[in-house]
């Protein structure tokens, strides 16, 4: 190829690129979400004086026209391969892959939160559960860092300390240690979150910790679609789909959820959420701000209030073949001195179970 | 707006481009003008307003001035009150809250800072106005005649808001009449693309970096040389890239910008350094304060002193802080010190050359990078073992793991290595043709992945935007 044509080349290509990507994100239409990021894309922002005048309008646009760039998804996709492939990036957006896991990482230990989190917590116990008449427990759910960080040579929070600190705080729950019956396997490859199909065991601990006994008779049930978890979507990178599980019996024909939020009853596993944002809403319809769960079929009068996350959806189902009602909590959505008018206490059991991600990151904690 | 951006990339640039190469020859500057306009306004409408009083008054002062030379009080009246409005317009945006805070401190009075948002680029246009008019009186170049023409010239969006500051003797002729092919264009095009690689990445990559060492609670004398390493390649890339992205456009409309950067991370002193660094502004000092006030031929006091002006002027022109002072001062200590005792032994040993580089490079940019004096004198101690830090930590050695390529890649990237290696390979007709094909390709390749990284809202400051 002769300089000349070269000089040609280039300048077509290059031209072909701008113009033609300009063109094709002119006559596109916009999208309204992104299913891997799960979140709203932004929209063409007003043109008016005002918007002009303020910069809105023009940071407004900036962001528009990220989210709505022709083959964005591909782009973003070229970008986190190029990091961590060609780069050699340890991480990509903060999230990393090692035994085949993808992980968030989740550094340095925030002693703050951990302290925001027990001062929550005790708030609650001084509020409502000091005369309740139910004992208190508390749990902790170790995030994949947990199992693959320091294997892999990755920046982490120290758990014990983690751990220990919080029970120091809050020294009037009795602590349940289910980390032993967990491993990494038990965890989504590309999700945040644990598998349900795999903690029976977790179940059996937690049960025996709060008195309570679960024969854990379940049918395995799996979902259609592959489950792209939210590290898929985050990374970027090319993850394979996992195939997504639930545990199924007769007894879940019969239980009544309750979302006190919406005022609606939902079944225990919703699956019209699996092709919805977040698939592992499945589970009790994800995290919401309370949640009912009645059995009629048990009637020993034994109710249990869990102050939970999302980890928190998938392992509740287990647990109510040994309650008459479980009402799940989630103060990330609802102001502790709320709570009053809205959960009942009473006789309950009270079970503090949160994973480490949210423990380090409590200030969403109301 | 910046270049490494979405909506400049994929609905300005083809607009400006478009409007551009349809418009008839005497529109042209016109239509730079317009875009140029509408870019500086898009990141903040009001501060057009402070650009067009500068163009305006630049305009009439210089016709003005060309109008009276022949009586030449009158024509130096005319150049100071332009250059009074130019400087005064600087000072009251950029130094004004400087000097009131240190007031303030020194008289123990509590005068209210104005709190004004410095106008973008306003350091950049303000120096080409004044080298307008000062060129003007000197009758180096003749007055602009046609308002349009000028305000392409100061507004014009390629070099508009980080240079490299173009004067108006350099692009004078251009302004009128110049040419526009497709080899201007190819090499404009492929320029451009090379810069915002740099700055994709490059730069912003170890922009990141620089962010997870600021908010590290795990830091380590390691830590800290990787920091000042990562701050100098940062800041190379990010402002070269930006000068390469800059004089690829002008290329493209069919300017010939002058160069801004000569690889400065190869220079075995400060005086060479100074070089090859933001050589622009170098010049702009040298030929409108250091010589005038009688350059080296003087006494060695008044040269020394002239020295120390021209660095304190350099370090207050990037910022209206005592760091940026004391980082001006910082070079004009090394120069003198150069020029007075070791340069010789400097340029005799090329071992001693390069660790003394890295030092006042790595020591140089982490004053420069510092909130205040303290905070650059803490982190210099630091790098040396003084902050109690401990030698290596955890986050670290996970940071260099992880950013290794892109410092090698930068490191690399510094140097003429890859340019020598080119023109090397490129010796035979044979293997040029090779070249020619893999260039398009390579220069496309780039374009996409940079486009990823913008795409996925990457980090994307730009440093220079605050000057």
């Amino acid at each position: 190829m002769t300089a000349k044509i070269k000089n040609a080349v280039v300048a077509t290509l290059c031209g072909l690129w701008i113009f033609g990507f300009a063109l094709w994100g002119l006559f596109e239409p916009d999208a309204d979400i992104s299913l891997s990021e799960r979140r709203k894309l932004a929209q063409m922002p007003d043109f008016s004086a005002e918007t002009l005048l303020s910069g809105s309008f023009m940071s407004d646009f900036e962001k528009y026209s990220t989210d709505q760039f022709p083959l964005r998804e591909s782009f973003r996709r070229l970008k986190s391969v190029n990091e961590y492939y060609l780069f050699n990036r340890l991480d990509t957006n903060n999230i990393y892959l090692y035994k085949g896991y993808a992980s968030q990482l989740e550094y340095p230990l925030k002693e703050s939160s951990v302290e925001n989190a027990a001062k929550r917590f005790s708030y609650i116990y001084e509020t409502y559960l000091k005369d309740s008449g139910g004992k208190v427990y508390l749990s902790v759910i170790p995030d994949k860092n947990y199992f693959l960080a320091e294997d892999g040579g990755y920046p982490h929070i120290d758990f014990d300390e983690m751990i220990s600190s919080l029970r120091e705080k809050t020294d009037f729950a009795e602590y349940i240690d289910i980390i032993p019956t967990l491993d990494i396997s038990d965890y989504y490859r590309t999700d945040t979150h644990w598998r349900q199909e795999k903690l029976e065991d977790t179940a059996k601990v937690l049960a025996d910790g709060l008195g309570a006994e679960l024969s854990l008779e379940y049918e395995q049930k799996k979902l259609d679609e592959p489950f792209y978890g939210v590290y898929s979507g985050q990374s970027a990178l090319p993850l394979a789909g996992e195939d997504m599980y639930y545990l199924d019996n007769g007894l879940f024909d019969s239980v009544k959820v309750y979302n006190l939020e919406a005022q609606d009853y939902t079944p225990v596993y919703d699956l019209e959420r699996a092709s919805g944002y977040d698939p592992y809403e499945i589970y009790l319809s994800g995290p919401r701000s309370v949640m009912i769960i009645e059995n009629p079929g048990q009637d020993n009068g034994n109710e249990l209030v869990i102050f939970r996350d999302s980890f928190g959806s998938s392992i509740a189902p287990l647990l109510i073949e040994a309650y008459s009602k479980i009402t799940l909590v989630d103060i990330r959505y609802l102001a502790s001195p709320m709570l009053k008018n809205f959960v009942d206490f009473e006789n309950a059991d009270t079970l503090f179970l949160y994973s480490t991600l949210v423990l380090n990151n409590s200030e969403t904690f109301k | 707006m910046v270049f490494s951006s979405i909506p400049f990339l994929y609905y300005f640039l083809p607009a400006v481009i478009l409007c551009y190469f349809i418009a008839p020859k005497c529109l042209k500057n016109a239509v730079l003008l317009i875009f140029s306009l509408l870019f500086y306004a898009w990141g903040e409408p009001r501060f057009v307003v402070f650009m067009l009083i500068s163009i305006a008054q630049g305009y009439v002062l210089g016709l003005l001035t060309e109008r009276f030379r022949s009586k030449k009080p009158l024509a130096r009246l005319f150049t100071a009150i332009s250059c009074l409005i130019s400087i005064g317009l600087l000072v009251y945006c950029k130094y004004a809250d400087f000097f009131i805070s240190n007031f303030n401190a020194i008289t123990g009075l509590s005068v209210p800072l104005l709190g004004i948002v410095l106008p973008i680029g306003i350091s950049f246009y303000t120096f080409q106005i004044l080298s307008y008019n000062i060129d003007v009186a000197r009758g180096t170049v003749a007055a602009q005649k046609n308002p349009i023409d000028l305000g392409a010239y100061v507004a014009m969006f390629p070099q508009l808001i980080a240079g490299p500051i173009v004067r108006y003797s350099d692009i004078a002729a251009q302004l009128k009449n110049r040419t526009h092919s497709l080899e201007k264009v190819s090499a404009g095009a492929g320029r451009f693309v090379i810069g915002l690689a740099k700055k994709v990445l490059i730069a912003n990559r170890l922009a990141e970096l620089i962010n997870v060492f600021k908010a590290s609670g795990d830091k380590s004398v390691l830590f800290m040389w990787i920091y000042a390493v990562a701050y100098s390649i940062h800041i190379y890339f990010d402002f070269s890239g930006y000068s390469d992205m800059a004089i690829g456009l002008g290329k493209i409309f069919g300017f010939d910008f002058p160069e801004n950067f000569n690889y400065p991370f190869v220079s075995k002193s400060a005086t060479e350094f100074w070089r090859r660094w933001h050589m622009t502004l170098g010049s702009w000092l040298r030929d409108y304060v250091y010589i005038p006030m009688g350059g080296n031929r003087v006494s060695k006091p008044r040269w020394f002193l002239n020295i120390f002006t021209v660095w304190l002027l350099t370090g207050f022109w990037h910022g209206a802080a005592w760091t940026f002072i004391f980082w001006g001062l910082f070079f004009a200590v090394l120069l003198v010190a150069e020029k007075l005792w070791y340069l010789k032994y400097l340029e005799k040993s090329k071992f001693l050359a390069h660790i003394y580089k890295l030092l006042f490079v790595a020591v140089s940019f982490v004053i420069f990078d510092s909130a205040s004096l303290a905070e650059a004198f803490g982190n210099i101690g630091a790098m040396f073992g003084l902050g109690g830090l401990p030698l290596v930590s955890a986050e670290a050695v996970y940071n260099l793991r992880s950013y290794a390529v892109i410092l090698i890649l930068g490191i690399i990237g510094s140097t003429p290595l890859i340019k020598r290696l080119v023109e090397k390979f490129a010796a035979s007709p044979k293997r040029e043709k090779l070249l020619n094909i893999a260039e398009p390709v390579a220069l496309v390749l780039l374009l996409a992945v940079s486009t990823g990284y913008l795409v996925d809202g990457s980090f994307n400051p730009f440093l220079y935007f605050r000057f």
